[in-house]
């Protein structure tokens, strides 16, 4: 029998599909519970460092959780994606600067701004694998970088964006206010989040687990491993644009840090810290990072030292992320209940 | 054994009460004592490359914090200095400097941040409306911009553009005595930099018209080694060197064009050269190098600034920098502000902070002020001098005009739009 007179006689496979909508409901009203004990925490504690602290974790984030959907669901191990985070905080901030658009407008300029930047950039890295992948997004990043140094009359150089960042109200909402900035940051969060979840938990986000586990095997099954690996590398650059946009806002400008490879080095660290199997492991890992920086930069000027020591506990001690090590052992103990 | 146990009160629990009461007695003077004092935050570098001037900043402040604490304290409010690392960041900088004010209760900022830093912390200032005096930056458009100004944020430190201006002049009296008009530059690769040595060939160009740049070259900040650099200044064979390599940079460029022995083939001008930093870490200082004051106890050439210098070295073992100076200075500004001001108020200091003028030890004639229109510190003592390898090492610095200065940096702001 030829192959086609098998497939002719073949009876279609019935696939039985599982219906996410359930789960996506669960997601929505755990992101919306979320958002309300966020909005409430102001009124509970009227401590101003609380907001800001809360404000940085919206920023850093979406750009650590994105940078998860490279690293955890898809195996592409990017060193340049702190590039993205410094776009979105230079086309947003200039943008309000230059053409006094609305913010909405300017939010959504500097996204669709940020997606060609990272179809074009994106295109070319993700045919390489492995440390080629990491190294040519690092060499984007460095050139992105030496753009904004350079190119001195629109971006200030080394200076960075000068005279702030004006933020007219639009629709009610007075983002120069600190308790607006804090609600919208933390609603760009949870609505960021709530859209990765999605993203992760969908067949799409299967295909890049799949890709990340076998790449010629998901080629081998007609998957468009290029084209996958694109895709996502473009979302996750939209979602760390978007962080980007939040700390220019909480800076109120925009400086050449934000797009040096130490911003990148920071999300790997903290998706080290927090861990890269579960969805919430680079969250966690950034409340981690801003804890500690926070608190060991007010006790001593060795704070390198301090973590560096969390640093080696991670990788060599625990040899995996927070949030992966806490749900291991429940796991475990699940199983010795059982047992 | 039988425990037994007294009735009444417990020896631990007449020990808790005993505590007790003398928390709740004793919390109204604490409080008092506590509010007695005046908490001022500074963001600074403590870390990194630059760690070593964040720390003589650190350093100066507290020096003369001790000293205004010792008289009595701001307006009889003991000062206590809240200074954090910002690492050089932005982002830190604006983060420390929010929490040194809305959680740490500090009433005044000094910012210890340069460049793009001390622009985060300027928005910082301009948001909370804390009073700020920046501290180290030397960009001209923190306050030569008027986009920049808002009325509680001052600069107490040199600026590039006065630099450039009095540099200009003394090169270009060299350049015709000597007749040097072939001219290469090497300056970092970034606005300092670029802006620095802009401005100095347009002036050496209208000073000395015969003068022509044949070379340029611009390696990257931190650059570990500048061979290509040193050989293609040498290719070009031009009769001086104008340079604004600073800290580290300049050491290193020193050290390696030794070995080519450039400074014996042309007139070097390097700005950044006449701080201790620099000084005292070149292998082989070259005798001959024309150089900016940064910060030399030798200039101004007066009793009070040796004697700053000396007592910076007694208490802290090594000699003060170029941003020592200018946050000491700061330091010295706010004491006489609240003098007169007779409040700690920041909007009264900062109304009378403008237009101020205060004995320093740094002054060209023994005052600086805080020009009213711009919140920038002018009249301090700028000159330009040639190295020897020993102290005091620049022995004879050239003053420079403050006249001379003020006319031609109104004709650069014009040229910018600021004014």
């Amino acid at each position: 029998m030829t192959e086609l007179q098998a497939g002719q006689s073949a009876q279609p496979l019935e696939v039985p599909r599982i219906d996410a909508r359930p789960q996506r409901y669960r997601d929505l009203l755990i992101a919306l519970v979320a958002f309300v004990l966020l909005a409430l925490l102001p009124m509970l504690f009227g401590s101003k460092q609380l907001l800001d602290f809360v404000i940085r974790c919206a920023a850093y984030g979406l750009f650590a959780t994105s940078l998860n959907l490279l690293v955890g669901y898809t195996g592409l191990i990017s060193f340049g994606h702190g590039m993205f985070f410094g776009l979105g905080a230079y086309g947003f901030g200039l943008m309000m600067q230059k053409t006094g658009v609305p913010i909405p407008v300017a939010f959504v300029a500097t996204l669709a701004m940020t997606l060609v930047v990272a179809v074009v950039i994106g295109a070319i890295c993700v045919r390489l694998k492995e440390i080629y992948f990491a190294f040519v997004t690092l060499a984007f990043q460095m050139l992105i970088h030496s753009t904004i140094l350079s190119w001195q009359s629109l971006t200030g150089g080394d200076q960075g964006l000068r005279g702030g960042i004006p933020r007219p109200p639009f629709l009610g909402i007075d983002l120069a206010n600190h308790l607006h900035l804090y609600i919208t940051s933390c609603a760009l969060l949870v609505i960021g989040l709530f859209l990765m979840r999605q993203i992760a938990q969908s067949p799409f986000g299967y295909t890049l687990r799949m890709i990340r586990d076998n790449a010629t095997r998901a080629s081998f099954i007609g998957i468009n491993v290029w084209r996958a690996k694109l895709v996502i590398f473009v979302l996750a650059a939209l979602f760390a644009a978007t962080g980007g946009m939040i700390m220019a806002l909480f800076v109120s400008g925009a400086y050449p840090e934000f797009a040096y490879w130490t911003i990148s080095g920071e999300g790997i660290f903290i998706n080290m810290l927090g861990g890269v199997t579960t969805f919430l492991g680079p969250m966690v890992g950034t409340v981690l990072l801003l804890i500690l920086n926070d608190t060991v930069t007010r006790l001593t000027e060795y704070h390198g030292i301090v973590l560096g020591v969390v640093i080696l506990f991670f990788a060599i001690g625990l040899r995996k992320g927070l949030m992966d090590f806490v749900v291991e052992w429940f796991a475990q103990r699940r199983g010795e209940g059982r047992g | 054994m039988k425990r037994t146990r007294k009735p009444g009160i417990s020896r631990r629990s007449t020990l808790a009460l005993m505590g007790a009461g003398a928390v709740t007695f004793a919390a109204p003077w604490v409080a008092r004592a506590q509010a007695k004092s005046i908490k001022i935050g500074m963001p600074t570098i403590l870390s990194g490359r630059v760690a070593q001037l964040g720390t003589s900043s650190r350093n100066a402040v507290m020096l003369e914090v001790e000293k205004v604490n010792a008289a009595g304290g701001l307006a009889g409010r003991q000062i206590e200095m809240v200074i954090r690392d910002s690492k050089g960041q932005p982002q830190e900088a604006a983060r420390i400097a929010r929490e040194l004010v809305n959680t740490d209760g500090c009433e005044m900022l000094l910012d210890g941040e340069a460049s793009s830093g001390s622009f985060a912390v300027h928005e910082v200032a301009r948001d909370l409306g804390v009073l700020c005096i920046h501290t180290c930056s030397e960009a001209s458009s923190l306050t030569a911009d008027p986009k920049q100004h808002i009325p509680n944020a001052f600069r107490c430190v040199r600026q590039g553009i006065h630099d450039s201006i009095v540099g200009a002049g003394y090169a270009a009296g060299i350049a015709k005595a000597k007749g040097l008009k072939k001219w290469a530059t090497c300056s970092p690769d970034y606005a300092y930099g670029r802006d620095t040595t802009g401005e100095f060939v347009l002036y050496l160009k209208k000073f000395a018209p015969d003068v022509e740049i044949i070379s340029e070259s611009w390696p990257k900040l931190f650059q570990p080694d500048y061979t290509e650099v040193v050989t293609k200044i040498l290719q070009a064979k031009p009769q001086a060197l104008y340079s604004c390599l600073w800290g580290g940079d300049l050491t290193s460029y020193i050290d390696q064009a030794n070995i080519y022995a450039m400074f014996t083939q042309m007139e070097v001008f390097a700005v950044n050269m006449a701080d201790y930093t620099a000084l005292t870490v070149v292998k082989n200082l070259p005798k001959g190098i024309h150089s900016g004051d940064r910060y030399i106890k030798t200039f101004p050439p007066t009793p009070e600034n040796a004697a700053w210098g000396d007592a910076y070295k007694a208490k802290y073992n090594e000699y003060p920098t170029n941003w020592s100076w200018q946050n000491a200075t700061a330091v010295m500004f706010l004491n006489e502000a609240v003098k007169k001001a007779n409040s700690t108020d920041g909007k009264k200091v900062a109304e009378v902070l403008a237009g101020l003028t205060i004995k320093c030890p740094f002054g060209a004639d023994g005052t600086v002020t805080m020009r009213a229109d711009d919140h920038t510190l002018v009249g301090y003592a700028i000159g330009w001098g040639t190295t020897i390898p020993q102290e005091p090492y620049v022995p004879d610095v050239k003053a420079g005009d403050w006249k001379a200065i003020f006319e031609l940096e109104a004709e650069w702001k014009k040229s910018k739009g600021y004014t």
